[in-house]
């Protein structure tokens, strides 16, 4: 047991180890380098931005105000709010934006967020589309920032660098430092059109893109990330703005975290099978042959490392606790006075190489730090960022592997 | 070429090398404790060498100065954790640890024979304890009855515990097995001559052990001091 769970840990890391690797390379490449440089130009073509809004009074108001607030020509900037058949006083909140000459609400049944947003695209004759969360809040600059990289005409979407708002507590610091890692991921992923998502929290997109594809379906619950899919398939490309800053309001308490990460992980598994001939597929570039599958092995390694890790914990422990039993607590639990021997360091391969991954993970946060101008105050999250995340996000993995074989369908709260 | 495919190439190389370094320095470390452990088990074998001779050029040699040489049962001790935590690293079945496996029981062995002879001259009375374990899988117990021993060996320093691995491949352990009639039926426990087998618990351990020997033992210790 102890030689194979070496040998799949080692093998684990290693494809971990290629894949991190490759990413601190590409963010070197040269079309990396240039996103990076590309500054906002004068081109300000008309956007409409569509918040879908399904019982959101807390923070809808402060999602309009960022939009109201962007540094973008007012007669070429529509806000659409469609409220989603909310039930709670989210209507009032937005109704109250309805004297604005380039605000447009809409009421419509509660129908998912998908129909809201189709709702919305059909509501206006912008040349761009945007989609915005209604818990999410953009800097000023924001679309100025993502307009200047629809440089070319197969660039289909662009999506902002997305931040956690005021992190506060140790949760939402720990999700700050993932975010960080998701800029500098999704930054340099954008260098070889890897992407496979556009997040609500702020992608705009062509509207050629809705009138060639169609607009967004129901798709699991996760039609940023299928929307995507069909635009990668179609020949589209999809950009990441890495200065384009995007806030948003992280999941409060752990529960709430593993449910927005369960239907995270149910989409990515439900449209990559929707998907499936995309994978390994050189006609899709890096996508087909490097992030989706990497996604399905980061998938299914996570669960059996995971799985192997609880049986050696779980073995330790018994006789951990079977030897503590046969003798006085005091023997087992005497602390003797401590002395460095380098002999008994647990220095091996699988050690080293773990050290070394998280060593670059580190380093990728930084480069996440450095792009988005974020203060790298994440402070214990960067500490902790491993081992909490090693620790949970088995538990939406193997959750989401258990909805989607056993077909369980959750809400989207 | 596509730069992705480029950069995949590039990062599988530089994987490789990183994952071969981290292995060469896994085995530079695992070099290391090996030559640290071998280094230990020569100077444990020399100054069991040195006793014996001593004990046979002079037989009226000092008690004093051969309590003075019974550091060798610490020295071995701290070779035993060390050689442990070797074999859990690099498994029971490398050809190093096996190798250092026999030196170490036939130092054991030695000391055993050599303790015995200088507690008959010196009138001392140590309570040995042969302890014969199997980490082939076929000892369950074993693991519990090795964690009882070494509270015991803390508890009273009188006793004398020599750990040997029933199945490996060493003559002189081959013959300790034949001479006090040991069963595979482990872990085997040989005090004072007789033999006991499939116990861990500390309550039966305590049990087959002359304790009251080693209270006396160590009351007499601590009056010569």
């Amino acid at each position: 047991m102890n030689g194979f769970f070496e040998f799949f840990i080692s093998a684990f890391l290693f494809v971990g180890l290629f894949f991190e690797v490759f990413l601190l390379l590409t963010f070197f490449d040269p079309e990396a380098r240039r996103r990076r440089r590309t500054k906002p130009n004068g081109n300000f073509p008309t956007v409409a931005v569509i918040v879908p809004c399904y019982n959101e009074e807390h923070t809808i108001a402060r999602t309009v105000e960022s939009l109201l607030a962007l540094e973008y020509p007012k007669d070429k900037l529509k806000v659409v709010l469609v409220n989603d058949g909310s039930d709670d006083t989210t209507a009032q909140a937005i109704d109250s934006y309805s004297s604005y000459a380039n605000v447009k609400i809409i009421h419509k049944k509660n129908g998912g967020k998908y129909t809201a947003l189709n709702a919305g695209i059909v509501a206006t004759k912008s040349e761009f589309i945007a989609v915005l969360d209604a818990d999410s809040f953009v800097s000023p600059e924001a679309l100025r920032e993502i307009m200047a990289h629809f440089d070319h005409e197969r660039v289909g979407a662009v999506i902002a660098a997305l931040s956690i708002w005021n992190p506060q507590s140790f949760l939402e610091k720990l999700q700050q430092a993932e975010y960080l890692l998701a800029i500098a991921f999704r930054h340099v992923l954008s260098a070889v059109n890897g992407l496979y998502v556009t997040p609500g929290t702020l992608s705009v997109f062509r509207r050629q893109v809705f009138e060639e594809l169609g607009t967004f379906v129901l798709a699991h619950n996760s039609e940023d990330m299928e929307i995507a899919m069909r635009m990668q398939k179609a020949g589209w490309r999809i950009v990441n703005a890495p200065h384009a800053r995007v806030y948003t309001k992280a999941p409060e308490t752990l529960p709430k975290l593993v449910r927005q990460r369960t239907r995270w992980m149910t989409g990515l598994m439900q449209n990559g099978f929707d998907y499936r001939d995309m994978y390994g597929n050189p006609r899709y570039g890096a996508l087909g042959m490097l992030t989706l599958p990497f996604s399905t092995f980061a998938v299914v390694g996570i669960i059996a490392v995971s799985f192997l890790t609880v049986i050696q914990t779980g073995s330790w422990l018994s006789d951990f606790i079977r030897n503590a039993l046969a003798v006085p607590f005091s023997f087992t639990f005497h602390v003797s006075s401590f002395s460095f021997d380098w002999f008994f360091l647990p220095l091996n391969t699988v050690v080293i190489l773990g050290a070394l991954a998280i060593l670059i993970l580190f380093v990728r946060m930084c480069a996440g730090a450095i792009l988005s101008n974020t203060k790298p105050s994440v402070g214990m999250g960067v500490v902790w960022y491993v081992p909490f995340y090693g620790l949970v996000a088995p538990v939406w993995i193997i959750r989401a592997v258990a909805d989607v074989v056993l077909g369980i369908r959750r809400s989207w709260r | 070429m596509k730069p992705y495919f480029r950069n995949a190439l590039l990062a599988f190389v530089i994987a490789a090398a990183l994952f071969g370094t981290g292995f060469w320095v896994s085995n530079r470390i695992n070099d290391l404790r090996l030559a640290e452990l071998r280094n230990i088990q020569d100077r444990i074998g020399t100054d069991i060498l040195s006793l014996e001779t001593q004990f046979a050029l002079l037989e009226s040699l000092s008690c004093q100065n051969i309590r003075e040489n019974s550091v060798l049962s610490s020295e071995l001790n701290a070779l035993a954790a060390r050689l442990a935590y070797t074999e859990n690293q690099l498994g029971s079945a490398n050809e190093e640890v096996e190798a250092l496996k026999r030196q170490y029981s036939l130092l054991e062995i030695k000391d055993y024979l050599l303790m015995q002879r200088v507690s008959e001259k010196c009138g001392l009375k140590p309570v040995f304890v042969l302890y014969f374990y199997s980490n082939q899988g076929d000892c369950k117990k074993c693991e519990t009855a090795g964690h009882v021993l070494t509270y015991l060996r803390e508890t009273y320093p009188q006793l004398r515990v020599y750990s040997f691995d029933y199945h490996l491949d060493l003559g002189a352990l081959e013959t300790l097995i034949a001479i006090n009639k040991i069963e595979p039926r482990l872990p085997a426990f040989v005090i004072n001559g007789k033999v006991h087998y499939e116990i861990s618990d500390l309550e039966s351990i305590e049990k087959i052990l002359p304790l009251d020997k080693l209270a006396t033992s160590t009351l007499k210790k601590s009056a010569d001091y």
